[in-house]
Order: C-alpha cells, then structure tokens, then sequence
C-alpha cells in the first residue's frame, strides 16, 4: 500500500516537473500566434509576428548564423578532438597531462571568464571580431567536450590494436581510420552532439567575441529583449517546430530501419550497434539544415542599382528605426544594410575605440563632441549632404558640440522629462518638487531610473539647481548623495529600454525618460502625462557621423541623404516616436499623428535648460560614481 | 605507435593560442594599470585591492555565491526524487522521460529565459495561479524569486541527469542484499543508494553551482537593471565602463574563488567515497 501511494506521490511529482519544464516553451508558441503586443492577454489569433521577423532579415539571419558556426563548429572540432585524442594515447606522460590540463580551462572556468580571455585574444592581436572569430571561439570551446566523451571508448580499447593491424599490412591511415575510429564511433558521435548542442545555444562567449553586426539567435534575443517583441516569440517557436522534427525523425528513421531490416533477415549484430547513432544524428541535422536554408533570406540581384553587392554596416541605437527603414533603403540602393545596435554611447565608443570598423554611427552630443577631439571622425563632404541639410529643423543645426556641422547630420532630437500616471500622481507634487519628486517618500517603490551615467546625473545636478555641464567636484559630490538617497530610499528601479513597454502599461507611477519614448508610451496609454521641471532639462540630439575607420564612405553618405528625406524621417519619427530632424515630417507628425502630445517637440526658451558638453574628467567621475550607485542599489534592494 | 604521437601537434599549438594565451592575458591585464599617453602600462595590485576594499563589490559576490547555493539546493532537493524515480522506472519509460529532460535543453537558453518574462510579469500566469492561493498582485518579475526560478529551470536538467546516469547504473541486487540483510526502504536508500549515487550528486553540483554563479543574462533578464550579481559587475565594466583592467581582476578572483570551491567539492566528495568503505 504504502509503496503505491509512494508511486503516486512520484507520478505527480513527474509531472510537475514536466510541465515545468515544457511551462515556457507551450506559452511562447502560443503567444507567437496573439492578435496584440500583450505578453500575459491572449486577444486572438494572428500570424502577424510571423510575418514581422520573415521581413526581418536581420533575424533570419541570426538563425542562419547560429546554425553555420553550429554545424561548422561541430564538424571541425570532432575532427580536431577525436584525432587529438587518439594521438594522446600513444604521447608521453607530460603531453597528456598538459593537454588535459588545459582542457579544463574552458570546462572548470566560469564562461564569461573565458569569453573575456578570447575577447581580448582578439583585440590585443587586432583580430577584427565577426564571423571568423566567433567560429574560432566555438571551436574552442567545443573541443575539450568532444575529447571528454572520446577519451573513455580509447581507454578501453586495446593499444596494440593499431599494431596488430599494420602487422596485418594496414597503413597507418587505414589503421585509423578502418580500425580505431570504428571502434570509437560511439563516443565521437555523443561528443560531436554534446559540441552541436553547446555551440547552438551559447549566449555568452558568443557575445563577447563577434562584431561587426554578426548575430546568433541567443545575442538577437538578449539585444531585442529590452522591448516586449512578439516575434522573438515566433522565431523561437520557428526553432521548437525545427528541433522537434529533427529529433522525431532521428527516433523514427531508426525504428523503420530496424523494421525492414528484420524483414530482410539481415542482422548483423555490431553493424547495427555501430550505425544505431551515426545517421541518427546525420538526418537529424541535415534536416534542420535543409528547412532552415530553405527559409534563409535570399536576395534576387538587382542589377541596375548603383550599389548592388556591397554591404553598409550602421552602429545605432536599439528601435531606432521605422518599420519599413532598411527595406526601403536596400530598395533604393541595391545594398545590404546590416544595423548593430548598443544600449548607450559609452557601450558604442567602447567597441569604436578598440578600431571595429562601421560606416555609420548615431552617437549623441557630447559623444560626438568627444569622437571630434579623439580624432575618430572624418569631416563631411558639405557637397554631398548640403541638400539634405537644407530640409532639417534649424533648431537641431549648428550646435556648440559640432558648429556648422562639420562633421555630424542630426538623426532624431528631444528633451529628458518626467513620465508620471496622472491618476497616481500630483501634478501639484511634480510642479512645486520637480525632479526631488524622486526622492518623496510618497512615491517609494513606484519609480523607474533610467540607466544613463549622464542623464541620472542631469537630474540630480538640476534638482539641486546646478549646471549639468559643471566641473565643480563638491556639486558632483552633491548630486552623487542625492543619487544615492534616491536609490538607498527609494527603491527605484533602474532600467533602460523596459521602461518604454512598463510605463505603457502603467506599472510604477513615475519615470525618467526620454521625450521620444514619452511620446510612445503616451501614445500606447492615455494616462500617462510628460512633464518637464522648470528646473531645466537636457536637450539633446543624435546625428550621423562616419568614421575614420569607416570602409564603405560613399555608401555612408547615401545613408545619410536617405535618412534625411521626408519619407524616411517620417517612417521613423511616426513608428519611434522620437522628433524628426526632418522639418517637414516633424511638422506633419506633431499636427497630425502626435497632435496633443505635448513631449513631440521639444521645449524651447527656458534658460536653464542645456545641451551636455564633453569634458575627460567628469566623464570618468560619473562613470564611476554611476556604476558605484548601481551596485549600492543592489545591494539596497535586499 | 609513435606516428600517431604527431597527431597532438596542431592541437598543441591551437591549445596554446586559443586556451593559454587568453588566460594569460586576463591575468596580465588584471595586474596593469590603464597609464598616461607617456608612460603605457604599470604594474600594481590596485585592482585587486579596489575589489576587496570596496564594501559594495563584496556584498555582490556574496550574493552571487548565495543564490547560486540556493539554486543548487533546490536542484538537489528536487533533481535527486525525479531522478530516483526516473531510474525506477521500466527501460522504455526511462528513455522517454530522459528524452522529455533533455528536449527543453536544445531550446536556446535565451530564448527560454525571455518566455518567463510573460509568465512572471503582473497579470501573467504566475500572478494568476498565486490569486487562486489568495495572494493578489503578486510582483515576481525583477525580484530575486524571478532570478531564482529562471537559474533552477535553465539548470535542474543538468542535476537530473548527472543523478539519473548514476542512479540507472546500480546494480539492482545491491537492494535485494540490503533488504535481505534486514534493512528497510529507508535504511536501504540513506546507507546503500545515497552513498553509491554521490559522484552523481557532485557533478551535478558542480555543473549547477559553476554557471550559476557567473550568470549574467538571467539575472538581467528577470532581475532588473539594479539586481547585480557579479557576471553583471565584469560585463558593465568590459561593456559599458570600459575600465578592462578592473575587469580583468573581477573575472581573476571569480576564476580563483571557483577553483578553491571545485576543489573542496571534491575532496569532499572523495572523504566521503573513502568513509563508506
């Protein structure tokens, strides 16, 4: 009796831990098919995500990419590992114990640890990161595994099979490959599965080692993540429906094989124990392969475009472009577009500082100010865009940062402000406190920082009624306690691109932002206001700038015209949400689409508010102080 | 068979650039010092000594090694019953279940994180199977219970199975002996299968506990841009900051503190081998 309870207990217990497991995986496909943008309402059925990442290519690409190196990687380190590993039988004491010891590096070390050790491989070798290095990584990382599952089958065989084999008249190499490998195919082809698997789902050492706009499915997801985007939910759906056929098939082709082979009454007992796995594994890939090849973006050639063939690499900011942006601009073209996207200027100038090469870049104001100095720009050809600066607001042209725009063409403008939930807020709070409504214990818990070194301080510093731009350490100091109170009082939540989709559903009451995702949210939820301190603000703007370094500067300086045009502005400006620099599209949207929104266009003629200038020191003191509050917030939030 | 000794050779050399030479430069980075444009490079133990006098980055990697101790406790607690009762299960059930472990796992790790965004967030699942047991508005995302319920579900499969593999391998009669000689079911399991599955056990632990501690995308994906842990304090400075140097330290003591853990793991783990015999 108690024995069948005990049964039933575990039975239940199973299942839990199935339906666990499965839990996501069934809700992710079943909101790749919602009607809305909702992660948690199912409103009906649509397959419109599934139509946003087919015309995505830049997502069918990741998919594309992570099954190459996978397949590549896998291939490549078998070969490496197995025949490494049956060397390593007949080397000297010392050889196998080094290689084993240095197998464990990437087997016992953290990953990250080891993704940084290959990062920065590359960058003291000037080993431009992309495609090739991503590849080497992984093979890297892939071959101590497959040497871990081929080690045991080479111990148990005998060592002088080889001999006997030669004694017999068999080369060397058919001594191998007709006697040793055969013997050891089990656990070649385990190791080669256990590289596949690792290689297709590694996030972090792929992060840290690629460039140039290369993306697998695991640094697609983790960059698109910031904002709720349902067709991540289709694509992985994509990746379960591949996984799932692949693995039936390897279980079923097996199955019918035996069948027919018991019909036939040929048994060979070793041939079928050798064989069981191989091909099951061999079909179960190439059929991933095949069904994603087929789906893999191919682009007709276009013949009579002026740039057909060439590629244009852009460094810009997450979600800053329309929908219809880069269809549009390849269209015109011929060219391929890759866009590479960074969370913030110092995350941009990190990667351009060590020389990764792009064409375009969207840098903000003082950024561009400190590229300028840093002498990582070349100067525009005024010939070449005159035209298109012509149709820009004069309010976004020659500022302190870049006079006469020498080397800079705006991209998108706007101000910093407050987003408040005008049924939980006090206008009259916002209106007498300002910015220090983020230190009023009446909002403790229902805030949102954004995390932003420069604008954090911008706050604090015009709370406490400072310039933004001072150099003044003691009012550093000040706005740094202010900072501090904030985070250890309040508890804030600092976050960047989520802040978008959570104040559009109205979680937390109050939030600093950006005025061109004030005019989203606003847009997505009624009762969300923007408000704009007297205290002055940040007014800042970003702009197309080419770099030194850039490879395809003609096709650059068509990415800018083209961005510059109303059509363009507009797409972007209307689906964004940020100001167009473009005079005619900012006009439109502000009567037309954004009529009413108030943080559309940016407030002039208060003469606290400022443009952020560049300055070594304070950079480095923020950037320190910054990272030393978020670690306090951390630690405060327990 | 000394022609087949050459076939280490390209290994070796790959081996050297690829696995050494990384190593050894996070290491001489993490002794330099970022210099003027004169003087380039300067060799000082400030990094190190930054870490350790800095309250803040303390606390942080005491959290990362508490909450990887947590997951590895719950994988433990409930990846050795599942294990247990998958091994009693018959030959052909065995390999199904397995196979049902194993399946979620070629699913990218990513992509299966970011679905628990939806489940954990306000109105989601997860809120609403809390209401039936009368909690309201319960707030899982960006909390350390949404961090934690994301590294036990990336990582349990991994406990599981290292369990399993030891577990299915038992002989059989060992049970009939044990209960022979007149133990009961409990006897039977805590002195003669517990003992037996703990290289299981321990590999389990160490193939939770190490990626736990360095994770950083869970954390950021369900905690929140103010929950830290110490993968995200080396990704900040490498991504953001850019202070490498500091960075490199960071990822040299995370490396160190690892080592010195695996280490007592399995020494531990061979005391106890040792005192059952």
């Amino acid at each position: 009796m108690q024995t069948k309870e005990k049964r039933i207990f575990g039975k239940i217990f199973m299942a839990l831990a199935i339906i666990f497991f499965y839990l996501p995986i069934v809700f992710m496909v079943v909101f790749s098919f919602n009607d809305s943008k909702s992660l948690t309402v199912f409103t009906g059925f649509s397959l419109r995500w599934y139509e946003t990442m087919l015309k995505n290519h830049s997502m069918m690409e990741s998919l594309y990419v992570t099954l190459i190196i996978a397949v590549v990687a896998t291939v490549v380190s078998t070969i490496i590992g197995t025949i490494t590993a049956i060397g390593m039988v007949y080397s000297k004491k010392w050889v196998k114990r080094f290689i084993q010891q240095v197998n464990d590096l990437p087997m016992m070390n953290p990953e990250i640890v080891t993704a940084i050790g290959l990062m920065l491989l590359f960058i003291t070798f000037r080993i431009e990161r992309g495609f090739t290095t991503l590849l080497l990584a992984h093979i890297a990382f892939c071959i101590p595994y497959v040497m871990l599952s081929v080690m045991p089958k080479l111990r148990s065989l005998d060592p002088n099979l080889a001999d006997a084999a030669m004694d017999l008249g068999a080369t060397p190499w058919q001594a191998l490959t007709k006697v040793i490998v055969p013997q050891i195919m089990p656990g070649i082809v385990s190791g080669a599965l256990i590289a596949f698997t690792m290689s297709f789902d590694d996030f972090i050492i792929s992060y840290f080692t690629t460039g140039q706009g290369v993306k697998n499915l695991s640094i697609m997801v983790y960059t698109m993540s910031k904002r709720v985007n349902p067709s991540i939910n289709a694509i992985s759906t994509l990746v379960v429906v591949f996984i799932t056929i692949g693995l039936l098939l390897a279980n079923i082709v097996p199955i019918i094989r035996e069948k027919t082979k018991k019909k036939s009454q040929q048994q060979d007992g070793t041939f079928q124990k050798r064989m069981g796995k191989g091909p099951k594994m061999v079909i179960g890939l190439l059929v991933i392969v095949l069904a994603i090849s087929l789906f893999s973006y191919k682009k007709a050639a276009e013949d009579n475009k002026p740039f057909v063939g060439q590629t244009l690499h852009v460094y810009n900011w997450g979600e800053y472009v329309g929908e219809n942006f880069v269809s549009g601009f390849e269209e015109q073209t011929g060219a391929k577009l890759v866009m590479d996207n960074f969370e913030s200027n110092e995350q941009m100038y990190i990667k351009v500082a060590n020389n990764e090469s792009y064409d375009i870049l969207v840098p903000s104001d003082y950024m561009i100010q400190r590229l300028i100095q840093e002498d990582l720009l070349q100067p525009l050809d005024k010939n070449r865009i005159q035209a298109s600066l012509d149709l820009l607001d004069p309010n976004v042209l020659d500022k302190p940062f870049d006079p006469g725009n020498e080397y800079s063409v705006p991209y998108f403008w706007g101000s910093v402000g407050i987003v408040y939930d005008k049924r939980k807020v006090d206008i009259e709070d916002l209106e007498k406190e300002g910015f220090n409504i983020f230190l009023d214990p009446k909002y403790k818990g229902d805030i949102y920082l954004y995390d932003s070194e420069r604008d954090s301080f911008m706050m604090a510093l015009k709370a406490l009624g400072y310039s933004m731009n001072t150099e003044n350490p003691e009012e550093i100091n000040d706005a740094y306690n202010w900072l501090l109170q904030c985070v250890q009082t309040m508890k804030p939540e600092i976050v960047t691109d989520e802040i978008i989709d959570n104040m559009a559903q109205g979680r937390k009451a109050l939030g600093l932002v950006y005025s061109g995702d004030a005019t989203y949210i606003m847009t997505e939820n009624e009762n969300m206001g923007y408000f704009m301190p007297t205290q002055g603000s940040n007014l800042w703007s970003d702009g197309m700038v080419i770099p030194k370094n850039a490879q395809n500067v003609d096709l650059a300086y068509e990415f800018i015209n083209y961005t510059c045009q109303y059509e363009a502005a507009y797409d972007n400006s209307s689906y964004v949400g940020y100001t167009a620099s473009n005079m005619e599209a900012q006009d439109e949207l502000a009567e037309g689409e954004f009529a009413g929104i108030d943080s559309y266009v940016p407030r002039s003629g208060n003469p606290k508010d400022e443009v952020f200038t560049y300055n070594e020191n304070t950079r480095k003191t923020f950037a320190d102080l910054w990272s030393r509050i978020k670690v306090a917030a951390s630690n405060a939030a327990d | 068979m000394r022609k087949f000794r050459q076939l280490t050779i390209p290994y070796l050399i790959w081996a050297l650039v690829m696995l050494l030479i990384p190593m050894a430069l996070i290491l001489m980075y993490s002794f330099l010092e970022p210099g003027n444009s004169i003087v380039h490079f300067r060799i000082s133990l400030d990094n190190y000594f930054r870490f350790f006098t800095d309250k803040d980055f303390l606390v942080i990697l005491w959290r990362s090694l508490l909450i990887a101790l947590k997951t590895t406790i719950i994988c433990l607690l409930l990846g050795y019953p599942i294990a247990y009762f998958i091994s009693r299960c018959n030959e052909k059930l065995q390999g199904i279940l397995i196979m049902a472990i194993t399946v979620p796992m070629w699913i990218n790790m990513l992509v299966r994180t970011y679905a628990w965004i939806g489940i954990l967030s306000k109105g989601g699942l997860a809120s609403w199977v809390l209401s039936l047991f009368g909690i309201k508005d319960a707030e899982l995302l960006y909390t350390e219970t949404a961090v934690l319920i994301g590294m036990v579900y990336n990582f349990l499969p991994f406990m599981i199975l290292q369990i399993n593999t030891v577990l299915s391998k038992m002989d059989k009669s060992l049970l009939e002996a044990s209960a022979d000689l007149g133990a009961d079911k409990f006897q039977t399991f805590w002195r003669v299968v517990f003992p037996l599955s703990l290289p299981g056990v321990v590999s389990g632990i160490t193939l939770v506990f190490l990626p736990a501690v360095s994770a950083f995308f869970i954390p950021k994906l369900l905690g929140g841009g103010q929950y830290f842990l110490i993968g995200n304090v080396i990704e900040n400075q490498f991504i953001t900051v850019g202070e490498w140097n500091f960075g490199s330290s960071i990822s040299m003591i995370m490396a160190i503190v690892m080592m010195l853990l695996m280490m007592l793991v399995r020494k531990l783990d061979k005391k106890s081998g040792r005192e059952d015999m």
